[in-house]
């Protein structure tokens, strides 16, 4: 909005319109302040990867490097770990968000749709499950993988993750708002559950699973504690745990700290970038629920 | 997923008419018998992930907490309630469950505050949605060693930004990371930035699911806009601020991540940012005392149960519901 | 429950039960299954995975020897992977040793090994395999290669020692009058004497005299008691000498009161305050040296000095330690072995950090005898004294945190004496009748 929108829009009319006032021009100023403030700490990540490390812990502090250089970026890259911790991230948050999906919406249309014995009581045991947070898991899941020597392997870093009980309620929910009337007539057809589910659930469903799907690797891809404790070897890491705990020989580099940050950071705010709208309802949608 | 109706499907009833299914017909306890045996064939993969990796440590937990087992012995003994007496009798139990209650108490106003006014802002102002979404927003996609890593960063002595500005408007240095009075709110302050748009996003959702008929019919009676805000925006959003409350009291309860790494795992100084989650981590994998955290977990469980206790109790009152 | 059924490195592998168990999970992976890290590479070299906890100074030398080490050893594909100092590092070697399979070789601190699971996260090391290499009990102190046995097997390849000693900033003494003709500190000897020096280093700075790890009080601390002839131990109940622990802390309260070092000075902020010379002198671990040298100062290095006794120093050792292994791996042990005589012959290099090698040839040559200034505290080095025994105890265990933050308000004169040595007392009871772990 432009100042002389504002004026434009205030000849227009006598009944004070609701977004082109005087206070509306405030509103803007505030709004953009407030961006630029939680902009800040990135845009400040951004300029120190940029600079030469001699340059990152001058005193005065500079906005802007005198000689921008992708040196950082070189040597981050060169060095190779942070493709790996890419790499297992993608390979850990599409193996969760996958199952999470086939398990959760199998789950879902059976509590919805399929009488079976055990039902109520085996409901109720998942939503009792919510209640339990994963925080709590750690170390008797530790112990347990010890055990079944599944430390340091994708599966053991994996399938935990999947447990997930929240994500049943909330496609249950939707399925049952579906009309029987679909199913039933798919049923006369002769169809089974399973060509049901595929064939009539599913299409109707393709805003919710991306919501659900979307949400579910956001939180994958983010995980720090489960794959903290579970991934040891550096060579099985994610990015948030390698990021956090292996260090430079050299101690603290802050321009290369800096560029692995912004690589480390950038696979997701580009989905963000490219996908925006559908994040934002994945988040809403299976977070409101 | 490709979901298509194939044309080349038999379409034609098996046998016997759909009439027919009824209880009394012989083709009955077929069909309820497939339909039992389908709906435990779909629920068997998550019942299966659900039992091994929640139910079994859930109790395995229990029994550990029992027994003296460690990560570095490979023997253990039941040792009945010695865990829990001397979890009973640990200062660092009872310091670090503060410091989780204290983060909590004093993350969860800003996290709901701020997500509100950015979500009227981005609301009331035109042509700047997407970009204020994304400010607000872009922080919670970041992994958490990215966010720490730029927060230790801006929170250095010296040549830290936020030391340099505290400099040049006069101010004296604050030693954010390494004072025992700060080192707690430079974790609160973090986190704010990191998650708020979170509950931005939830605001927002809200928001816009107010018809703006509302506003326009108090608008034409002469309400002005603060108290279009406070009798009208606000009342409609209370349902979504108690739910907005209540998942930040629950996240912020399980505070570890980012406390962990911005103190460079040592917990703060005297442990001033070590959270309850820090310290079962510190007792179970640094001390290798399985039995004990075990038995610390389940304090932490029974905190998280209390709170929702707590949250169903203030929520679910009459008034608030509708 | 499984309470019986944990690794025990000695044990053969039982594919039974759990390797059925393991199948049945991984098989409800949907395929996840496997994905371990094996140990050989496409290569067909011998991958080493070596762990360790060192940056800044330390950091940089190990590189320079690896670099070494690759060229030398071309069928070797040696990965290192730095954690950070202390705590966050033996968490990842607690729970990577626990998994099995997460690395081949790790640097641990020698007063830790007991405390971290030998014979169940520790593999004993092959001695026959290491004198093949030329490491034996000939080539290691008797004082260091004893900390190394755990019930008479070796658990441990002992890299370095390393104690606290005494900088001194050559410019300051020399104004202050305290350097001999050869440019080195002028020896004291008992408390009055010490205490003389710092005052007289005190006048020609105008701040203070000396420097110390306030926060890090235990290091001090255990130097004084270990002079006075003070001896600690666990079984069951603390046994301390109440009178000789009161003479020390007595004098850190001393030195602080008196005004002779700063009241508070934390680990970073100790070697700066000396490169910042409000101080002529500081006491520090000779892990300092690079940063200082790289500092371009001036400095001269002697033993910690003798307040009650014989000039004893707190110290510790760095040593090679082997992981307990899921599946045995000969390949990966061997290259291992060989990594860690490697390192020791070669530990010339690493004597320019400060430490004192741990192999003899190496601190018999003349290359070693002619470091400066590392030839003011090698004898002092010989006799370094480790922290008492306990699994509680040792560096970034414990004990010593407990007794850091305790003796810390000693420096500062928010407590006395009397109460900090009951506070360090009730905490070091309760470490005791906490069930150990190991």
């Amino acid at each position: 909005m432009t100042p002389t929108s504002a004026v434009a829009s205030q000849r227009r009319g006598t009944r004070p319109p609701l977004r082109f006032t005087p206070g509306g021009l405030t509103f803007t100023v505030l709004a953009l302040f407030l961006a630029v403030v939680w902009l800040i700490p990135l845009v400040w990540a951004v300029i120190t990867s940029l600079k030469p490390e001699s340059e990152t812990t001058a005193v005065p502090v500079r906005w802007l490097p005198l000689e921008p250089t992708f040196a950082a970026y070189e040597t981050v890259i060169a060095r190779g770990d942070l493709q790996q911790w890419l790499l297992n991230s993608t390979v850990i948050a599409t193996v969760v968000t996958a199952l999470t999906l086939v398990t959760c919406v199998l789950a879902a249309y059976a509590f919805s749709k399929i009488p079976f014995p055990g039902r109520s009581w085996l409901f109720a045991l998942f939503i009792a499950g919510i209640l339990v947070p994963p925080q709590v898991l750690i170390i008797p899941l530790f112990d347990q993988m010890t055990f079944l020597g599944l430390i340091d392997t994708y599966t053991g870093i994996a399938l935990p993750q999947v447990v997930a009980p929240i994500m049943i309620i909330i496609l249950k929910r939707f399925f049952d708002a579906i009309p029987r009337d679909y199913e039933e007539a798919a049923r006369l057809d002769g169809a089974g559950h399973l060509r049901i589910l595929v064939n009539v659930v599913l299409p109707m469903s393709t805003p919710i699973l991306a919501a659900v799907g979307i949400f579910t690797f956001v939180q994958a891809w983010n995980n720090f504690l489960w794959p903290f404790i579970s991934a040891t070897d550096p060579n099985l890491m994610t990015v948030p745990v390698g990021l956090g705990t292996v260090q430079g020989s050299y101690g603290i580099l802050y321009a290369q700290n800096m560029a692995a940050a912004v690589l480390g950071a950038l696979p997701l705010i580009v989905v963000f970038l490219l996908f925006q709208r559908q994040v934002v309802r994945g988040v809403t949608d299976a977070g409101l629920k | 997923m490709t979901a298509h109706a194939d044309p080349a499907a038999p379409r034609k009833p098996r046998s016997g008419s759909p009439g027919a299914h009824t209880p009394e017909t012989p083709r009955a306890l077929p069909t309820r018998l497939r339909d039992s045996l389908t709906g435990l064939g779909f629920v068997a993969p998550f019942t299966l992930l659900f039992a091994a990796f929640l139910l079994w440590p859930m109790l395995a937990a229990l029994w550990s907490s029992f027994t003296d087992r460690s990560l570095a012995r490979s023997d253990s003994s039941f040792v009945g309630l010695a865990n829990w007496q001397q979890l009973a009798g640990d200062p660092a139990v009872w310091q670090s469950l503060w410091v989780t209650v204290l983060f909590t108490l004093l993350s969860t106003p800003p996290l709901v505050v701020i997500a509100l006014v950015m979500a009227l802002l981005t609301n009331r102002v035109s042509g700047l949605g997407w970009f204020l979404r994304f400010s607000f927003f872009a922080p919670f996609l970041l992994p958490v060693a990215v966010v720490t890593l730029i927060w230790q960063w801006m929170y250095q002595p010296g040549f830290g930004l936020i030391n340099a500005a505290l400099a040049r408007v006069g101010l004296s240095e604050v030693a954010w990371l390494t004072n025992e009075n700060t080192v707690l709110l430079s974790v609160v302050i973090t986190t704010v930035w990191w998650t708020v748009g979170f509950n931005f996003l939830l605001y927002l959702a809200a928001l816009q699911g107010i018809p703006r008929q509302v506003h326009e019919a108090a608008a034409l009676d002469g309400a002005g806009a603060w108290r279009r805000l406070f009798g009208i925006t606000l009342p409609l959003l209370r349902r979504t601020t108690a739910l907005v409350v209540m998942l930040q009291m629950v996240a912020s309860l399980k505070l570890f991540d980012q406390a962990y790494l911005l103190t460079d795992g040592t917990g703060g100084p005297n442990y001033a940012a070590r959270p309850i989650i820090g310290y079962i981590v510190d007792s179970g994998f640094t001390e290798m005392n399985i039995g004990y955290a075990s038995a610390v977990s389940y304090l932490f469980f029974a905190v998280i149960i209390v709170a929702a206790i707590i949250q169903y109790r203030l929520f679910s009152r009459p008034g608030v519901e509708s | 429950m499984r309470a019986r059924q944990t690794h025990t490195p000695t044990r053969a592998p039982r594919i039974g039960r759990r390797g059925f168990l393991t199948a049945g999970i991984a098989a409800a992976g949907l395929g996840l299954a496997g994905c371990g890290s094996g140990a050989a590479t496409s290569s067909g070299r011998a991958r080493l995975r070596q762990w360790n906890l060192f940056t800044g100074g330390d950091g940089a030398r190990l590189m320079e020897m690896h670099e070494a080490f690759r060229e030398e050893h071309p069928e070797i594909q040696l990965e290192d992977t730095t954690f950070m100092w202390g705590d966050p590092f033996y968490t990842k070697f607690v729970m990577g040793a626990a998994g099995g399979r997460a690395f081949d070789i790790a640097t641990v601190h020698l007063s830790r090994l007991r405390g971290l699971g030998t014979g169940t996260l520790i593999s004993p090391v092959p001695r026959d395999l290491l004198a093949e290499h030329g490491i034996t009990e000939d080539t290691v102190p008797t004082t260091v290669w004893d900390k190394c046995l755990v019930d008479g097997e070796l658990y441990a390849i002992p890299l370095d020692t390393h104690l606290v000693v005494t900088y001194y900033n050559r410019r300051i003494c020399e104004r202050a009058g305290v350097l001999e003709g050869d440019g080195t500190l002028v020896e004291t000897n008992g408390e009055e004497e010490l205490i003389d020096l710092l005052t007289e280093v005190k006048e020609a700075t105008g701040q203070y005299g000396i420097v110390m790890e306030t926060t890090g009080a235990w290091r001090q601390f255990w130097s004084l008691y270990r002079q006075l002839g003070g001896e600690m131990t666990f079984d069951g109940e603390l046994v301390i000498d109440d009178d000789k622990a009161l003479r020390c802390l007595d004098f850190l309260r001393r030195v602080s009161e008196e005004g002779l070092a700063p009241r508070a000075s934390d680990a970073p902020g100790t070697p700066a305050n000396f490169q910042n010379e409000i101080a002529g002198l500081m006491f520090g671990g000779n892990w300092e040296l690079p940063t200082l040298r790289d500092a371009g100062m001036d400095f001269g290095m002697r033993p910690f000095p003798a307040v009650f006794g014989d000039p004893l120093g707190q110290g510790d050792s760095h040593a090679f330690v082997l992981p307990y292994r899921r599946t045995p791996d000969r390949e990966a042990e061997n290259a291992a072995v060989a990594y860690a005589a490697w390192m020791l012959r070669n530990s010339l290099t690493w004597a320019g950090g400060g430490h004192t090698p741990a192999y003899l040839p190496v601190t018999g040559s003349e290359d070693y005898q002619e470091l400066e200034p590392q030839a003011g505290y090698r004898e002092a080095a010989e006799n370094v004294q480790f922290d008492p025994q306990a699994w509680f105890s040792g560096s970034a265990a414990q004990l010593q945190s407990d007794a850091n933050s305790v003796f810390q308000a000693v420096h500062t004169g928010a407590t006395t004496p009397e109460v900090a040595l009951d506070r360090f007392k009730s905490a070091a009871q309760r470490l005791i009748d906490t069930p150990p772990p190991v």
